[in-house]
């Protein structure tokens, strides 16, 4: 069984001690900061991004990864106690996890929503496994052509599944196509947009973006709100939850599990998706929705394991085609780039230990996440105690030295000040910067890869629908357009997202 | 006792401050050395400088840090080291070849490659490898030539990016051997060999180190290689020269600069330094690991290889007619 020699090959990397300990570092500080409401993964990764350097590829990679699915687990720990998600994916679990607390079963919420994580990551790790393999083959086959329907794929899906308005993301992801025409064109060497300034030569770092409109704007915006943070304050000696309580979240566990794995995958789904979908299923195939918001059990576990299952079959993309499924993929990207390692199908057969070392390290990483998260959930608790006006000065700080050191540029620090004030106006009229920093990811690819292929084809744009995984990609594209513009789909959509 | 013990070393430690100025003009270094790498980390560069650092800084006993300065094909770290002091604390690890054909390809260039740089020496040579994806029925260049000349429009010649010393080459050469062939400008060598492996395009011209292993699995078949002599790894791979192609010369060069107008005699500390360093055994074996072979050389053999450089390969992309902006 090739499947079964893989995974070996991955938990022999992922054991090996330093691996293990980079590993046990990622979580920890995913957590951390999944606790702690206004600082996510994204900035976090882009923080740590230029101290991988030093590290062999895989432990850098096993470190980054841990971070995004380990903060995962602590954003509903500040969702249940606090009722403040501490990421986006948590927003849900306040809705019951936070009235269970309130219930005096904060225990169980709490080790339900752990268990539900650890039951969803060891699937996820299991599709990651067996999906890659066949992916990657297939991968093989992608020219040009292929890459550019697949990203036309993603940008549609980013729109189309985004939270809000699609008239919104449309517009986000438009403007984040133009940001990405910035700097000097593969094709012709011609600079655009640059202003003659040499620093935007090569386009606008993704990074100090990302981190200016997602963990400074946030940071901002934090600010203006009142600092309420009362801990639900209660014994939680009594965690283990009831055979009852199992009974009923398991069957949620599996289903969030599926939902999360299928919209991890999905290029451009975002951290929100997964846990929305899945608690909308739950609550309409309950034989009491009444229940819910009043602390369904079936209303965290769902959710829970859809957020974690979803982080992880995120990484598909960026393992097998070496397309970012989100912002956070896309750091990855740079991480990997700056390893000397080029994304793409080639590294699966190129460095399997590396593939593999890091699909068997969610395993042990969420093996440690259960144990760090459960005993020493007070520990935790006691985190969201550290004052902002501390913690704030402390992360901006940390922001601009993390920025600069990416490629040792000023310039790049002023991007990142400047995206902040941008990113909080886009906090402040209700739109989502993530499809834009789709935009800004995938346009650049969906651009050369177009010019490349139209190139190679001598300007004939037939070769789009006559290759046919190009023609089944777009396929998918034109059902979802129609899907789209059916009032039937329309509604519904909206009634999902109002959840 | 003591205290002529005390007047003893009070007196040594005159007689040792006499003699320091004429120590201190053989330390040349006061501060940290910088290394500009002019390319994000992973590289050749990159992994060269940061192997020459630690050597570098154990002999002039200072601390030598490795910058990484991305951007615009390298013009933009290699402004950084244009713009520094001129004392040779400063110095850039970069792609001489690709530098030498700055002037040309980038008419608004922010400094001058000749005056505003001074070569401290060559570091190392690694050849190109003329490669055909398996669908191109051809094994050596005169077969290569009989393809394209029955089949017009079928080879793509994939590079590392537009105006690169490889896509310069790919025009010369179809130009040289009256075939034409597409150039199809990638983000980088690795890029641009995957898709010539996956067969999006089907030529490629490119360093022994991006190339290189392909054509050993058999992913790609060799057809030539630039150098002097063929290479070890392919021994029935025949040269550019052999082939009587031209640009038998070109490749990766790798070369340490420093700010133009730096005093000749730092320039000449280290360069003797950077040859110690490049004649010891564990940096010969990386270097070859790399594809390639050591170079040292005297700054003025630099300066020479770098003026010849930029009149030859320069004329060959004016005749290519390449010009970015």
């Amino acid at each position: 069984m090739e499947l079964f020699d893989n995974l070996l090959l991955g938990l022999s990397t992922a054991l090996q001690f330093n691996n293990l300990f980079y590993c046990l570092i990622g979580v920890v500080i995913g957590t951390a900061i999944g606790v702690l409401p206004g600082i996510g993964p994204i900035p976090t990764v882009a923080l740590l991004l230029p101290f991988t350097f030093g590290l062999e590829p895989a432990s850098a990679l096993i470190m980054l990864a841990g971070i995004f699915y380990g903060a995962q687990y602590g954003g509903s720990t500040t969702a249940i106690l606090v009722n403040v998600p501490g990421e986006t994916s948590s927003v849900v679990t306040c809705l019951d996890g936070h009235e269970m607390a309130k219930k005096g079963r904060a225990g169980a919420a709490l080790a339900i929503a752990a268990i539900s994580s650890f039951f969803a990551g060891t699937v996820a790790t299991v599709i990651i496994a067996v999906l890659s393999l066949p992916l990657a083959a297939l991968a093989l086959k992608f020219t040009a052509v292929e890459y550019f329907s697949l990203l036309v794929l993603g940008l549609f899906a980013a729109v189309i599944l985004a939270h809000g308005s699609v008239s919104k993301s449309l517009a986000m992801v438009f403007l984040g196509l133009l940001i990405g025409t910035v700097g000097i064109d593969v094709n012709s060497g011609i600079a655009r947009m640059t202003f003659g300034v040499p620093a935007l030569a090569d386009g606008l770092d993704f990074v100090p973006v990302a981190m200016g409109l997602f963990g400074l704007a946030e940071i901002i915006a934090n600010l203006e709100r009142p600092a309420v943070r009362q801990v639900v304050s209660q014994k939680l000696r009594d965690l283990m939850p009831s055979r009852a309580d199992l009974k009923a979240a398991f069957p949620a566990m599996v289903r969030g599990t599926f939902i999360g794995s299928a919209l991890g995958v999905l290029p451009g789904g975002g951290a929100a998706l997964p846990p929305f979908t899945a608690y909308a299923l739950e609550k309409k195939i309950a034989k009491d929705p009444s229940r819910f918001g009043k602390g369904a059990i079936e209303g965290v576990a769902g959710p829970e394991a859809a957020n974690n299952a979803g982080a992880q079959t995120s990484f598909i993309p960026l393992l097998t085609l070496g397309i970012p499924a989100n912002a956070l993929m896309a750091l990855m990207i740079g991480a990997l780039m700056m390893q000397g390692i080029q994304p793409g199908p080639q590294v699966m057969t190129e460095q399997p230990e590396l593939v593999w070392g890091v699909i068997a390290s969610m395993w042990t990483g969420n093996l440690m996440l259960l144990i760090i998260n459960l005993p020493l959930v007070g520990l935790w608790v006691s985190m969201l105690k550290i004052p902002y006006r501390l913690l704030f000065p402390a992360i901006v700080l940390f922001c601009c030295i993390g920025t600069y050191g990416i490629s040792n540029s000023a310039f790049n620090v002023w991007l990142m000040l400047g995206c902040a004030v941008v990113g909080y106006f886009f906090i402040k009229v209700g739109v989502e910067p993530a499809p834009l920093l789709l935009g800004l990811v995938l346009g650049p690819q969906l651009e050369e890869n177009f010019r490349r292929a139209m190139q190679l084809s001598d300007g004939d744009p037939s070769v789009f629908v006559t290759r046919p995984i190009s023609a089944v990609l777009l396929g998918i594209v034109a059902i979802m357009l129609l899907a789209m513009l059916s009032p039937a789909v329309l509604k519904t959509r909206k009634e999902a997202l109002a959840e | 006792m003591t205290l002529r013990l005390f007047k003893a070393a009070l007196a040594a430690l005159a007689l040792g401050s006499a003699a320091l100025p004429s120590l201190a003009s053989a330390q040349e270094f006061e501060r940290p050395v910088r290394i500009v790498v002019p390319y994000a980390p992973g590289g050749t560069s990159d992994i060269l400088a940061r192997l020459i650092a630690p050597k570098l800084s154990e002999a002039i006993g200072q601390s030598v840090v490795v910058e990484n300065k991305p951007g615009a094909a390298g013009n933009i770290g290699a402004d950084s080291v244009a713009k520094a002091k001129p004392d040779g604390h400063t110095l850039l690890l970069a792609d001489i070849g690709t530098l030498a054909l700055a002037p040309t390809v980038f008419p608004d260039l922010t400094f001058n490659v000749q005056n505003d740089l001074a070569p401290v020496g060559m570091v190392m040579f690694a050849p190109y490898v003329l490669a055909v994806h398996p669908s191109v029925p051809a094994k050596n260049v005169a077969e290569l030539v009989a393809y394209a000349k029955a089949n017009p429009g079928k080879l793509a010649a994939a590079n590392s990016g537009i105006g690169g010393l490889n896509h310069i080459t790919a025009i010369a050469l179809a130009k040289d051997l009256g075939i034409e062939w597409k150039t199809v400008p990638y983000k980088g060598g690795s890029a641009a060999s995957r898709a010539v492996v996956s067969g999006e395009s089907n030529v490629i011209i490119n360093g022994a180190t991006a190339t290189l292993p392909f054509v050993t699995n058999g992913q790609l078949v060799g057809i030539a290689v630039t150098g002097e002599e063929r290479l070890a790894a392919l021994p029935n791979v025949e040269t550019f020269k052999e082939a009587k192609l031209p640009l038998a010369d070109a490749g990766t060069w790798q070369g340490v600069m420093t700010t133009g107008g730096t005093p000749p005699e730092v320039v000449a500390r280290l360069n003797a330094e950077l040859a110690k360093i490049l004649a010891m055994p564990e940096i010969k074996d990386r270097v070859a690991e790399q594809g390639g072979s050591v170079r040292p050389g005297s700054p003025d053999d630099a300066k020479a290889w770098l003026a010849n450089a930029i009149k030859n390969w320069g004329e060959v992309a004016r005749a290519a007619d390449v010009k970015i902006n």
